[in-house]
This record gives structure tokens, C-alpha cells and sequence, in this order.
């Protein structure tokens, strides 16, 4: 075994080949989106490897509402009445 | 200050920062609001109130609200109604249909080749007695 498999970052995935059953190491997740504002994890936003985000389409990727993706519900919300306010 | 006709701002929902007008007051809390925002029930903590106001009727068309908002209001077009043509397949068959050649009596021929053959038989037979 490789030395970086030893940490636990990378996912062990066993797989049945025609002789034996293999541990493969899958690379890790990127970090989960968070909250421009506050820094709290932002629901809504999956966190996956980009091969799998390209397929993927923008409704599936972000809330449909201004700032989504970008601010939580409360930021934004925050954010709103303080444009109007001024 | 929740009333017919108060201008305010959504702050939630697909339609947040979108400005729209209080048309009609529903159960507690909840108004039917309509504008730059889709017609629809909304809770009035999803709203942020102005200090504007404008004249409208209690559950006045959309038109109304967007002329007193001075948005603009996209009328439904009525689609014209296509009338019904002929399908380029259908005018083929048509047209095959009309060009075509009255279809030839096989019987007959049928019954003169056998008579032929019958004759040929009997030549040949007469030809090897002689």
C-alpha cells in the first residue's frame, strides 16, 4: 500500500475481480459549499467530484432564488432588506 | 400598514427582490400578492413592507396592478390556428394513385401461353411419327 492511503481521506471501495476481491481507492470529495456571509454549509448544493457536477444540471446545483449557491437563506434575506431599506 | 394596495418586496422564495402589491387580504398572515411576482398566496413575513401605496381594487386583474406599478405586462398572444394541410406522404400517395396505369389482363395472356405450349407439344410429336 501507498503511504497516502493509509490516511483515511481517500474512499476504500472493494471490488470483486475474476480472482479476488480488491480494495480500490477512490479520490476524495471536494469541501462543501458554504455561506458567503455567515460560513454555515449551504443546503441545497451538492458536493461532488467535477466530472459528476458537469453532468449534472444548474437546477439540481443551487436553490432557484437570488444569491443561490452564493448566500444562505437568512444572508440573502438580510442582504434584500437592506437594498430596499436605503 | 398591511393593506389593499401596499408596494412591497419579496424576501423569499424564487421570486425574492421582486416588487408586488397586496391585492387581497386571505386567512391571518397570509395576502394575495401580485406584480413583478407571479399571482400568489403569500405569508406576510415573506414580505417587506414600503411606505408607498397605489390605488387598486381589492383582487384587481394583474393588468391593473402592473399598469399602477408601472411594470411591464405581457398579454397572453392567441395562437393562430394552423389550418389543416395536406401531409407530403398523403399528396404522394395521391399523386400515385391518379398516374397510374389501368392494370393489364393476366388472364387472358396466361390462357395463350398454355395454347402455345399445347401447340408446340403437338408439333413436336407429330415431327418424330413422321
Amino acid at each position: 500500500m501507498q503511504n497516502k492511503f493509509k490516511s483515511r481521506t481517500f474512499r476504500r471501495v472493494k471490488v470483486k475481480t475474476a480472482t479476488e476481491t480488491v480494495t480500490q481507492y477512490r479520490k476524495p470529495k471536494p469541501s462543501k459549499a458554504k455561506c458567503a456571509g455567515c460560513g454555515k454549509v449551504l443546503a441545497g448544493v451538492p458536493h461532488q467530484r467535477p466530472y459528476k457536477m458537469q453532468n449534472m444540471p444548474k437546477t439540481l446545483k443551487r436553490p432557484e432564488r437570488p444569491y443561490g449557491g452564493v448566500l444562505c437563506s437568512s444572508c440573502m434575506r438580510k442582504q434584500i432588506i437592506s437594498e430596499v431599506r436605503k | 400598514m398591511i393593506e389593499v394596495g401596499r408596494v412591497c418586496v419579496k424576501i423569499a422564495g424564487r421570486d425574492a427582490g421582486k416588487k408586488c402589491a397586496i391585492v387581497k387580504l386571505l386567512e391571518d398572515n397570509y395576502v394575495l400578492v401580485d406584480g413583478e411576482t407571479r399571482r400568489r398566496k403569500c405569508n406576510v413575513k415573506h414580505l417587506e413592507m414600503l411606505s408607498e401605496k397605489v390605488d387598486i381594487k381589492v383582487d384587481a386583474a394583474t393588468k391593473d396592478v402592473c399598469k399602477a406599478l408601472s411594470v411591464d405586462f405581457k398579454e397572453k398572444k392567441n395562437k393562430e390556428v394552423k389550418a389543416a394541410t395536406v401531409r407530403p406522404r398523403k399528396q404522394r400517395k395521391q399523386k400515385v394513385k391518379e398516374n397510374k396505369k389501368p392494370a393489364k389482363e393476366v388472364k387472358k395472356k396466361v390462357a395463350t401461353k398454355k395454347a402455345v405450349k399445347k401447340d408446340a407439344g403437338k408439333t413436336s410429336t407429330s415431327t418424330t411419327t413422321e
